[in-house]
């Protein structure tokens, strides 16, 4: 077989599953691994869109594990409000019967002193945020849906460079994992399937249009996303399965049932676009983390901050870039404390950066128990290769002026200097100072022999009166600035000891007899 | 005879003179043979130099035109952190070092001045550092040699004489005096062996030309 046809042959073998080639070592990262070909679920082709949903039920205790409490005993997470209610609870509470929704009274009655924790909803939003952030590696249209604790991305695009769905979905769950989060994942051809499919574990990934239609039918109609009541009124016609739904004409169901129901169906298969909002990262991302219970030890913020950092990498990968100063607050009951960190070079690892902290907090006293940490990177930097040219040669490479630019920073733009010489004569005009932002590629201007008479000084100050020194070391006479109105000029230069060893560099102006200190010679 | 070779291997045992330590230093001529000489050579690179006295401005910068004119040619960066003075360009210029090459970095805070220093240090395009630091902690000190030791510049720190009495991780440190026309130079700390000599080292400094002025 000619060698080039070898590309096309992938796609000519995905859509024939039964008909496999010869064991060519060279086709089989394109090949379909076996559990795809037992499935069912054919490959898609890329380019096609292809919505994948990541569902996070237990993200409150996700968050409260990441600060590095293990329980084994009983745990709620609860919403506030008029009646208080079961937000989540952890393994134990759920083996003794309290699950989400269940009334705050109910389940103190169940289980015997569990821990309580309130439910945070800017907490979750943070972490949500956080998570999409890292998500934006995998797909640049990502869509988070902090009501459902949802997270929703379009993988079409993302498929060959993941090589293939099976490997992205993978990645997904083991980078979520890595962080500490359990998601349910579903993929199907529209976001609304694919929330679907998320909500109930199902492993199948619908592409086609048909195959949709298959998955969905057999599942209960209470996998929608309906109103109990809503779900009780399908219910009392006979209808039980999405199946039975989707076999009755859609405008009849409009007139009985109202226009929503109808919708949700288009939205199902396809039938009707759904737009979703892009997720803008934020310019300063920031990782907070609560403790369930007060730190009073800089070492046990090691775990949690880990976490953070773990968090920050990824985010930083996904985004290409990297970060040189980080700042963490240490929220107490009362007030905060602030810390920052920045390296000489920057760097996105985290167990570079945790190094660093666990060097800082050692030496930290807390000053007071800790209930959670924020960690903020106030400037993100792009990642600028550092590797040597061809030649060994990395002296101007984009690096170059990126360490100006560092300076410039942190220093601001007026701290960092050249200088260009003028053709003057007079010592004090004789430069100008410019930021270094401005291109100093040219060739300056020679010293003039006017600038040479005063000899080679090398420290300037503008002129001061002084008295006449002792004895003078004799350089040369300026006379210049004739030209100009009222600046005409006429000098005698000189250096001098003084009394502590300096030698200044000194002038007397020959009209007036005036004796000036303009700098030092060395 | 081996086992007397076995033992002069031993990385446990240190001898005082010659253990190959400042063989790999390369260096740079100050242009005084004298200054050469007691320096081993010359202006160590990678190496973090103190330079300890004051006033400023009794002749502390000019011994080191000479290196940075080679600094220059070389096309390598000069760059001055926090001087108390701002450079007179035409004069660095006609001793060989023109304006392109020199950076001027003023800082208020002593540790973005150490950090400043930090980057310029590890940037290969930089060929020498002079900083001027009051009151550097000893960890900005350490901060400071390991910059130093990652770059090929050579890191030049001017301290106030009170320093000397401190302790310094630097590689080398001088005590100088302004003495009249001269510069006087004490080596009293050089990592790697002993100093070579204890005499101080005059170096030249001054205008030279002497005529009296026109009448």
């Amino acid at each position: 077989m000619p060698l080039r046809d070898e590309p096309t042959k992938p796609l000519r073998i995905r859509r024939h599953p039964g008909g496999f080639g010869t064991g060519n070592p060279g086709q089989l990262a394109l090949l379909p691994t076996p559990a795809q070909r037992t499935s069912g679920n054919p490959e898609p082709v890329s380019g096609q869109a292809l919505w994948m949903a990541v569902w996070l039920p237990h993200l409150a205790l996700d968050a409260l594990a990441q600060t590095g409490s293990s329980r084994t005993e009983p745990l709620i997470v609860v919403e506030a409000g008029p009646r208080p209610r079961v937000h989540d609870g952890n393994r134990a509470a759920r083996r003794a019967g309290v699950g989400p929704g269940m009334a705050l009274a109910d389940a103190l009655a169940v289980l015997n002193a569990p821990a309580v924790f309130d439910y945070c909803p800017e907490l979750m939003h943070s972490h949500l945020e956080t998570l999409s952030t890292v998500l934006l590696r995998f797909s640049d249209h990502v869509c988070p849906e902090p009501e459902q604790q949802r997270i929703l991305l379009e993988i079409g695009r993302s498929l060959r460079l993941f090589r293939g769905l099976e490997a992205l979905c993978g990645q997904v769950r083991k980078t979520l994992r890595a962080l500490g989060y359990s998601p349910g994942i579903g993929v199907a051809r529209t976001p609304a399937a694919a929330r679907l499919l998320a909500g109930i574990r199902n492993s199948r990934r619908p592409v086609e249009r048909d195959a949709l239609r298959r998955v969905l039918s057999p599942l209960p109609l209470t996998a929608l996303p309906l109103p109990e009541a809503a779900i009780d009124a399908l219910r009392d016609v006979g209808l039980r399965r999405i199946g039975d739904l989707l076999r009755f004409p859609r405008a009849d169901l409009a007139l009985r049932y109202g226009d929503a129901l109808p919708k949700l169906l288009d939205r199902l298969l396809g039938d009707a676009p759904e737009t979703l909002p892009r997720f803008q990262p934020p310019e300063r991302p920031s990782f907070r983390l609560d403790f369930d219970q007060e730190v009073t030890s800089s070492e046990a913020l090691r775990f949690p901050l880990k976490r953070l950092l773990l968090q920050l990498e990824q985010a930083l990968h996904a985004r290409h870039r990297t970060v040189q100063h980080l700042e963490l607050q240490l929220a107490h009951r009362e007030g905060r404390t602030a810390m920052t960190l920045e390296r000489s070079h920057p760097g996105h690892r985290a167990e570079a950066w945790l190094e660093l902290w666990n060097i800082r907090l050692s030496r930290q006293a807390l000053p007071a128990p800790v209930r959670g940490i924020c960690l903020t990177a106030a400037r993100l930097l792009p990642i600028t290769g550092n590797a040597p040219d061809l030649y060994g040669n990395s002296r101007d490479t984009v690096e170059g002026n990126g360490f100006l630019a560092r300076i410039r920073a942190r220093l601001g733009d007026n701290a960092v200097l050249r200088f260009a010489p003028t053709l003057h004569p007079l010592p004090e005009e004789a430069q100008i100072e410019r930021p270094t932002d401005t291109t100093a590629s040219h060739k300056t201007a020679p010293v003039t022999p006017a600038q040479r008479v005063p000899g080679a000084a090398l420290w300037i100050h503008p002129p001061r009166a002084c008295p006449p020194p002792a004895s003078a070391e004799w350089l040369g006479r300026l006379e210049g600035g004739w030209w100009l109105d009222g600046n005409d000029q006429r000098r005698d230069y000189a250096c001098t000891h003084d009394r502590q060893g300096r030698i200044r560099w000194v002038f007397r102006d020959l009209r007036s007899g005036q004796w000036h200190t303009q700098g030092f010679w060395g | 005879m081996g086992a007397l070779e076995q033992l002069l291997n031993h990385p446990g045992l240190w001898r005082g003179r010659g253990t190959g330590l400042q063989e790999s230093v390369s260096v740079r001529s100050s242009g005084f043979a004298p200054l050469d000489e007691a320096l081993r050579g010359g202006w160590p690179r990678g190496r973090l130099i103190e330079l300890v006295g004051g006033p400023f401005g009794c002749g502390e910068t000019r011994i080191l035109l000479p290196m940075l004119a080679d600094c220059a040619a070389e096309n390598l960066r000069v760059v001055l952190v926090g001087p108390p003075a701002a450079p007179w360009i035409p004069g660095w210029k006609q001793l060989g070092v023109p304006p392109e090459q020199i950076l001027l970095i003023r800082t208020e805070r002593v540790d973005d001045a150490v950090w400043s220093c930090e980057q310029v240090l590890r940037h290969p395009g930089t060929g020498a550092v002079l900083a001027w630091l009051q009151h550097p902690g000893i960890a900005s000190l350490r901060r400071l040699r390991l910059a130093a030791v990652a770059g090929e510049a050579c890191a030049f720190l001017y301290r106030p004489s009170t320093a000397a009495a401190q302790p310094s991780p630097a590689h080398l440190r001088i005590r100088w005096q302004g003495a009249q026309d001269h510069l006087r130079l004490e080596i009293f700390k050089n990592t790697g062996g002993w100093p070579a000599g204890n005499a101080p080292i005059h170096v030249p400094i001054g205008p030279g030309a002497r005529h009296a002025p026109p009448r």
